[in-house]
This record gives C-alpha cells, structure tokens and sequence, in this order.
C-alpha cells in the first residue's frame, strides 16, 4: 500500500461544531490516490473540497476514520509529525496565492527549502531550476505587489514544487485567474506532475481545469458521489 | 532560521519597521534620559550638601541639635584639645550657632546665626567676604534666597537682636556685606553668616563653638571628650531620606515610561498577528511548527526592541553626551522651593544605567512581544489561512 498510494482514506467522517450542534462537512469518505496521480475533487460550494483537502494536508483533523497519507496516519499523529509530513512530501497552492509581501520571487520559493534546513548554495541551485520551471526568471526579484495573478500563482506554484514535494494540494488555484493565465497554469501543473511524478489533488469548480485531470471525484454534501476516470483529458496531452 | 527570516520579515516591512522602532526608540530614549535626569539631581544635591555644608564631616557639642532651635542656647563650649589642633592645623574650623532676631526693613524675621573663621577654605562659601570693611557694624554674609524674601541688598543695614551667654538680649546693626549664589537652601534660608570672631564677642561666648567641620580625609581624632563625632553619612541622612522618599516617584515614572514602550510593542505585535494570520497559516500548511512561528514573531518583536536600542544609541548618544557635558537649563529656580537643585542640571548616564535599563528592557520587552505571540498556538491552521483569528 505505501509504495503505490499516497492517499489512502477509510471511512471519513468530518463534524464541525455549530453551536450546540454539529454540522456533517464530510461522511463516509472511501478514497485512494496512487503516485504521479492528476485528481481533482469537484463539486459545488460547501461540498466538502476544501475540507476534504485540508484534512489531506494535515491542516484539519478527522473526526473519524483513517487518513494516511504518504504512509503517516494523520488521526493519530501529532502537530508537530504532520508540520513536518507537510513540510518535507507536500506542497500547498492556495486561490490568493498566499505569497509573502515583504519577500522577492526568490525568497518566496525559497521558503519551504530554508524551513526544510538546505543549505544556501543547493537553495540558489534550486529555487532557480524551480522559477525556472514556472518562467519567472526574468521576475526573479520582484515582489509580489510588482507580479500580475498569474505571476503570483506560478510563484505560488515553484513555492509549492521547490522542495520537489510527493503530494501536491492546490484549492482553487486559478479562480482568480482569467482564461488564459488559468491555462498556462495548468499546462505548467500537467509537464510538473509527468516530469516529477508529483501527485496533484485540485479542490476545484472551475471546468477549465477539470479539462486537463485524468480522474475527477464528484462531491456532494460530504460525500463522495463518483469516481471518475479520464483516460484521455481534453487538454494537456 | 527563525533569526534569518525575523530579519527579512523585519527589513523587508520597510518603513511600518522603522515606524515601530522609532516609537519604541523614544520612549527608551525618555527612560534613560528621565532615569539620568533623576540620578543627576541626586548626585548633585549631594556634592552642593558636601561641598558647602558637610565636607569631610564634624564634631558636635553634646547639647547641639540641629532640628531643635531651643538646644543651641545651650549648644557652646570650647572644643576639646585634639579638635582645636585640627582647627589650629586649617584642617577643620568652629561654627558658631544662635538664635537670633533681625529687622529688615522694619519687619521682624526669626534667623539663626552663624558665626564661621572668614578664612576657612574647606567649604565651599564665600566667607572671605566677611572680612570686607563694615564701618563698624557687624558684616553679614547671605544667600540670594535669604536676600529675595527679606528685600535686602548689598549695603542694606539692619538690627540684629540675639541671646547671649547670660540669658540676656542685645542689639546691634548688621550690614549685608555680601550676596551669595548657592543651591544649597540650608545655608541660605534662614540663616545670617558673620565673623566667627564677631559671634563669639557678641554672645559672650569666647572661643567657644556649636560644631567644628573638619575637611575630608581626616580621620577620627581620639581624644574628642564629649563631643559626638558626625560622619558624612550621619550628616547626609536627611538628603539620603528625601532621596529615598523620591524613590517612588522615580519609580512610577519609569514604569509609566516602561509602560508606553511595552503598550507600543504589544500593540504591535497584536497588530502584527492580526494582519498577518494569512501568513501565518501559510507558514503552518508549509510545515512550520506552532511553537516556530510564536518563536518567530517573538523573536521579531524582541529585534524590534534591538533596533530601538540600537537607534538610542546612535540618534540619542550624541545628545546624551551633550547634555552631560552642558547640562539642562531648567526654567524655575528650584531652591525657592526648598530642593537643592541646580539651574543647570547636568544628568548623569553611567554604563551601569545603560546597561540595567537595556538588560531590564530586553526582558520586558521579550515578554511582552511573547505574550501576544501565543495567540498563534491557538490558532488552526485552516482558520488561519482563511484570515480568521480563533
């Protein structure tokens, strides 16, 4: 199991308290995700995406069920094991970017290698490579006031891929994006998830990008409604 | 790490940083300027109190109490052996104490007299002016606040009435021979200087002395008979009591002081966590520990308080040395008041404050900047990352 899924979720069930209540975000969530894997969770707002993501990421936990992800049972571990799951295997894409104002292009993406302890001549070497993947070389030192959306979310995305992560998690990542932008992103996503064998899980509503995931699982409230399979997406081949 | 990025994250805030080090410069600046302008005034009062009071020390009639006007009818008698050697030697000398009635201007005014040896060099007074020619009346030395409330000027004479030996009253006219400047009210109000010589005759008293001040650096003589040995510090504890007594003053104003710089940097950092959750939760999804990134803001919090320092010392060294070398004009004359205070203060910054008040600010600081920083440990990161504050 631990050399061919990522993921792999049991049984999932996620309460929120709501006043003296509480409030069902995910149930009965069955769900495996093998490496270099291009998925996306889909579904309407307050489905459970972003839940379901989060409890992936090690950002929320389960109320119950077994979440193990790259091999670490999240429901037992604690804090401080899945800061460093996610620091060392995962990377994060978020809608806005959630870049650092006060750092250039280059401090941002390097971020993830300083709190990873790599030492600065391998950091230079890669936060490069990595801006260069994204074609933000040319933006090296600029900061993310000087960047348009789209160059923030590839500055987001060489972030996200630095420290060459086996798990990618990205929450809506062009829906600040128009059209064009929105594609270039994912072409990039697609050539990293074929070149590295990342795993990419997109929280997503957006039918542009649904374009290009090999396997979507359709969401409604809470649960897991299909598992789809794409054989041959219609855009990034 | 944590220390590189607290330094981008600070360098890199440009001018809010520098904002926020500037306010916190401030008010450090004012504690340590405050707390210099409080020892200042403290070691001065004390060196005017040496310098034209006290000197090395004194030996007292047994009778003699300072603070009991009554005891100086009583408070005369010639001093044993060992002490008039010391005064035949210029190492000390003999004052003279009497009540004593004068009548500037028609009005009557309780005084006490001192007589003093014009000639004596071992306080700082300008008693040498009591050897001025009076045409026959008694010279009489005061100081200027003496002069400003009885109206009297250099050249003005008046009666002088006073109890001598025999329990009997006597008269005569003084004149004002001279006019000094002091800070030291106690030699001031209240009080006439005349020739030692002068008070002897007129109370009948020859030879005879209240107390004899001897200069510094004399040791304790053996053979004193009755007379009660007065050291510096016994002759200062009226000084060192009011000194005390300010003591809580002092205190509240540093605290009040301490209080605004840590309300500036807690405000801050609360500012700080609030605008930046979102960055925190990043930091969290990108795997930083709580515990790191309170570390983190704990520790930009703490450079904000080195930069202050640092600006301190760069900004406010140089006026730090002006004002020791030039001291302060200070607007009143405080001697009216009855505080020995110079009209020029000048403060004293000794490394001891400097280092006391960084070391104590570093903590309080430290504290205050981690305080608020604990918020973060609290925080989920989802509800960070969605900017929401739990």
């Amino acid at each position: 199991m631990l050399n061919k899924n990522v993921v792999e979720i049991k049984n999932l069930l996620k309460n929120f308290p709501v006043g003296g209540d509480y409030f069902t975000a995910l149930s009965d969530v069955k769900l495996e995700l093998e490496k270099a894997e291009f998925m996306g969770l889909v579904g309407p707002s307050g489905s459970g995406k972003t839940t379901l993501l989060n409890i992936i990421g090690g950002l929320d936990s389960p109320t119950e069920g077994n979440v193990n992800v790259l091999g670490i049972e999240l429901g037992s571990s604690s804090h401080n094991e899945r800061a460093h799951l996610r620091r060392r295997k995962m990377g994060f894409i978020f809608q806005s970017y959630n870049l650092l104002p006060v750092y250039s292009v280059f401090e941002n993406v390097e971020l993830p290698l300083i709190l990873n302890k790599v030492d600065s001549q391998e950091r230079k070497r890669l936060v490069n490579q990595a801006v260069e993947w994204v074609g933000l070389a040319d933006k090296i030192d600029s900061r993310p006031a000087q960047l348009s959306g789209g160059e923030c979310q590839r500055t987001a995305i060489a972030r996200a891929i630095v420290h060459e992560p086996a798990l990618i998690l990205a929450d809506e990542p062009t829906a600040n994006l128009d059209a064009e932008n929105s594609h270039q992103i994912m072409k990039i996503m697609v050539r990293l998830n074929k070149e590295l064998e990342t795993s990419f899980i997109f929280a997503t509503h957006d039918e542009k990008i649904m374009a290009y995931l090999r396997r979507i699982i359709h969401l409604e409230d809470g649960q897991i409604v299909q598992d789809e399979k794409i054989e041959n997406p219609r855009m990034g081949n | 790490m944590l220390f590189n990025l607290a330094m981008k994250n600070l360098i890199g805030a440009g001018m809010r940083t520098w904002l926020n080090v500037f306010v916190t410069a401030i008010s450090f600046f004012m504690i340590i300027f405050i707390s210099g302008m409080y020892d200042g005034m403290r070691s001065h009062a004390k060196q005017v109190t040496i310098d034209t009071e006290v000197a090395g020390g004194a030996y007292w009639h047994p009778e003699y109490d300072p603070l009991d006007p009554f005891s100086y009818e009583d408070a005369h008698g010639i001093p044993p052996k060992e002490i008039n050697d010391l005064i035949n030697n210029k190492n000390a000398f003999s004052i003279l104490v009497s009540q004593a009635s004068i009548y500037p201007n028609g009005r009557m005014m309780p005084v006490v007299i001192k007589g003093i040896e014009p000639e004596q060099s071992i306080i700082n007074l300008p008693t040498q002016s009591l050897l001025k020619e009076a045409d026959g009346l008694i010279p009489v030395l005061i100081g200027s606040g003496m002069a400003n409330y009885t109206k009297l000027k250099v050249g003005d004479a008046f009666a002088i009435r006073w109890l001598d030996a025999n329990r009997t009253y006597d008269a005569d006219e003084g004149v004002i021979v001279y006019i000094m400047e002091t800070e030291n009210f106690k030699v001031d109000m209240g009080t006439i200087w005349i020739p030692l010589e002068q008070a002897q005759t007129m109370l009948d008293m020859k030879n005879e002395a209240t107390y004899v001040t001897f200069s510094k650096n004399i040791s304790k003589v053996q053979g004193k008979g009755n007379w009660i040995y007065r050291d510096v510090d016994y002759l200062m504890r009226d000084m060192e009591a009011m000194i005390e007594a300010d003591e809580p003053n002092a205190r509240i104003m540093y605290a009040i002081l301490l209080s605004l710089a840590g309300m500036g940097i807690f405000n801050s950092q609360i500012l700080s966590i609030f605008r930046r959750r979102k960055e925190i939760g990043t930091l969290m999804a990108m795997g930083m520990t709580r515990s790191r990134v309170v570390g983190l803001f704990t520790l930009e919090g703490g450079m904000n308080a080195f930069f202050s320092l640092i600006m301190v010392l760069v900004l406010g060294g140089p006026v730090f040395i002006y004002f020791a070398l030039y001291g302060i004009p200070l607007p009143i004359d405080y001697n009216e008041m009855g505080l020995i205070m110079a009209k020029k203060l000048i403060p004293v910054y000794t490394m001891g404050l400097f280092i006391s008040t960084t070391l104590f600010i570093s903590f309080v600081v430290l504290v205050l900047s981690y305080m608020p920083s604990r918020r973060i440990a609290k925080m989920k990161p989802t509800d960070a990352l969605r900017g929401k504050v739990t």
